[in-house]
């Protein structure tokens, strides 16, 4: 394509995203970035999945974001780095731990984690602290997750049947999910304090109790041809309306109701080109704030955001209501032909409609999306 | 010391002020309904005026009312085809969000009185040396399309009728600090010796498709009034020497400003102010009249934003009482 024609593609993305948009900030890191995690209302984490040495930095929101009003007196509009670090391996999962300024990551090729400090105001290192060791072979990595507790814990695991919660400081296992599935983990994550949710890339997915070392409640794998299945759980604060998300790399979404395992609740087919094939191509999540809304990202070089709530029992075709062209289209610049991928996005967890979302071409963008008028 | 000689005003206005002041060329059709929640601030035209009435800047007796900008001196610049299009609504999906407005009879309308009121302001400009439009600065629109807020290329219509309607072809320099290029203007006069433009503009920002004026300015993101003011002052004195117009056009864009949520400079209400002055007193004090439009500006705080369009008139009001007007 012709330099001008480029050009022209922008400009229209560009007067087109001026509706779309309430806000739009684009930012380009010198490496790509797998991980997007919340450390506070204005800060995230990313960090690099190369072979060989890798920086992890702490990144504050543009200002211009952030203000709600007398955004005229914001200049900034930029992200900028708070905190920065090098780890020696990739860093596939990255988590926050609550309540404190440490972050625990592991590189994707092992279940053994990596403890950091993200440093305060008067050090702007972030320090490796420490490890922990994992008890199992694996080869696709550990999922993390953490609840606000006292003292600090993290629960993290590559297989059902290796997931435990460990005690930060003294490295000792406070629990131990009751579980024998060898099937990779493909999310792992808090609905309540101290109840959780792990499922498997097989779809199938169970409910336990840290607290409990009862047997967890299970729902198996949707029937059909053997995919990729990706999950999240709405984290409620009363279990009863905690609500779980299934995605078949083949675009199936499968919508149940903690109280029902066994049952669905709603289903569509969302369109698909090309099916992943990677666990860590997609990312799938619930809104933390727009109720019966979920994102996806990884079918596509866009992120997509679907509402269920005029999905019905009976599969049936469904369209998004918005989605991100941000980093397909900015890419064009460059002479590449094939469209950056998105490695990850995140919903900002108390503003509505802001999302993050980062591409294999280093690119972040933090985007306020405006609601589509519905017909 | 201003040009005079057989001037048809293409314009009657509706109320002849009976003062002498500088001229305010306003028009309460300046504004249509647009959706809700849409980004363009519409609003800030009946503010701007409103300011400098309530500042006591000017009084209601500076206004001058323009007329609807007719088809015919659309088509100086426009194509018929074009025209028809707009006028009645035919205007795709496509085209309509590449201009980024929905079209409805609002919009043609107000863009066609926005029109006029430039014609209108280069008219009086001839006449008494100063004049400033409350709108204006439609420059992305090209002959046959409109993009980026930009429907009809008020500044090219003005430029080309004013260029024609003396006996001998009048010399035209407009003159365009908004942030963004003016892309359309430079494209519709690019093989036009009669009329020079000028665009000072923000290198990364829309539009990314650049053309070619006869003297482009590309600055980086940024940049601040000290160093702005002298790129501005390191050409506008040798074009006025060397290119000798009769009549400039200026688009006074504050979008420069760095609270502008799509600008990328650092300019202050101060300095945009000093240089205002400095483009009309430099002009005015060579004998040349200059006419000037509003530009560009995004806020969504319209009354900040209109008191910055402000700034051009309450720059224009020093000039005359400075030069004796």
């Amino acid at each position: 394509m012709e330099a001008a024609e480029i050009d022209d593609i922008l400009d229209d993305w560009f007067i087109e995203s001026l509706k779309s948009y309430k806000d739009l900030h684009v930012y380009q890191l010198e490496h790509p970035t797998q991980v997007l995690e919340w450390t506070s209302r204005k800060t995230v984490c990313v960090a690099g999945y190369s072979s060989s040495r890798n920086e992890m930095l702490e990144l504050r929101l543009p200002l211009k974001l952030l203000a709600d009003e007398n955004k005229g007196l914001c200049a900034e509009r930029d992200f900028k780095v708070v905190h920065g670090g090098f780890s020696e391996g990739p860093i596939c999962c990255l988590r926050h731990i609550p309540g404190t300024r440490c972050v625990v990551t592991n590189d994707g090729q092992s279940s053994d984690l990596q403890l950091w400090d993200l440093g305060g105001d008067d050090c702007d290192v972030i320090r490796r602290t420490g490890s922990i060791q994992g008890r199992s072979v694996s080869h696709t990595g550990s999922r993390i997750a953490a609840q606000r507790s006292t003292p600090p814990q993290v629960l993290h695991g590559a297989q059902s049947s290796n997931v435990q919660l460990t005690h930060l400081g003294t490295g000792e296992t406070l629990y131990k999910l009751e579980a024998d599935s060898e099937d990779p983990l493909s999310c792992l994550k808090f609905v309540g304090d101290t109840v959780f949710l792990a499922s498997c890339c097989n779809g199938s997915f169970c409910i336990a109790d840290t607290r409990t070392s009862a047997a967890p409640q299970v729902s198996p794998a949707p029937s059909g041809e053997s995919v990729l299945w990706w999950t999240d759980a709405s984290a409620a604060p009363q279990q009863a309306c905690c609500k779980v998300i299934r995605l078949s790399s083949s675009g199936q979404a499968l919508v149940s109701d903690l109280r029902n395992l066994g049952g669905t609740v709603c289903k569509a087919q969302l369109g698909i080109q090309t099916p992943p094939c990677k666990l860590e191509d997609v990312t799938v999540l619930w809104a933390p704030a727009l109720d019966g809304c979920f994102s996806v990202s990884g079918f596509s070089g866009l992120v997509q955001i679907y509402d269920t709530s005029g999905w019905r029992t009976e599969l049936q075709d469904t369209q998004p209501l918005f989605q991100h062209c941000g980093h397909a289209v900015s890419s064009q610049h460059t002479d590449d032909s094939v469209p950056p991928a998105i490695t990850s996005h995140v919903w900002h967890p108390e503003r509505l409609r802001t999302l993050l979302s980062a591409a294999s071409d280093g690119s972040i963008h933090v985007w306020d999306w405006v609601e589509p008028e519905r017909n | 010391m201003f040009p005079c000689g057989s001037m048809d005003l293409l314009f009657t206005p509706q109320v002849r002020p009976e003062s002498s002041g500088l001229a305010i060329i306003h028009h309460s059709m300046y504004v249509c309904e647009l959706p809700a929640n849409h980004r363009f601030p519409m609003a800030k035209f009946p503010r701007v005026l409103h300011f400098l009435l309530q500042d006591q800047v000017i009084t209601e007796k500076q206004v001058w009312v323009p007329e609807i900008a007719s088809k015919e001196l659309l088509s100086g610049v426009h194509t018929e085809g074009y025209l028809n299009n707009f006028i009645s609504g035919r205007i795709d999906e496509k085209e309509q969000r590449r201009t980024g407005f929905p079209w409805s009879k609002g919009i043609v309308r107000r863009c066609r009185y926005e029109t006029g009121g430039t014609v209108l302001a280069a008219e009086v400009a001839l006449q008494r040396g100063l004049a400033c439009s409350t709108a204006g600065g439609t420059h992305h629109a090209f002959p046959s399309y409109g993009s980026g807020f930009c429907l009809l290329n008020d500044l090219a219509v003005a430029g080309k009728y004013l260029m024609n309607s003396s006996s001998r072809n009048r010399k035209v320099l407009i003159v365009d600090l908004d942030v963004h290029q003016g892309d359309g203007t430079a494209f519709i006069f690019k093989d036009e010796p009669s009329v020079f433009t000028f665009s000072v503009h923000c290198g990364k920002n829309f539009p990314l498709h650049k053309q070619q004026s006869d003297l482009d300015i590309s600055i980086e993101d940024g940049l601040e009034d000290k160093e702005y003011l002298f790129t501005v002052a390191d050409h506008l004195p040798w074009l006025m020497e060397s290119f000798r117009p009769d009549l400039v056009l200026y688009d006074a864009g504050i979008d420069p400003h760095w609270e502008d949520e799509l600008g990328r400079l650092r300019l202050t209400d101060q300095g945009l102010y000093q240089r205002d002055f400095y483009v009309m007193k430099t002009v005015v004090s060579r004998g040349v009249p200059i006419a000037t439009v509003i530009g560009g500006g995004y806020s969504k705080d319209i009354d900040k934003l209109a008191r910055r369009h402000s700034i051009v008139h309450r720059a224009a009001t020093q000039v005359w009482r400075e030069c004796g007007m």
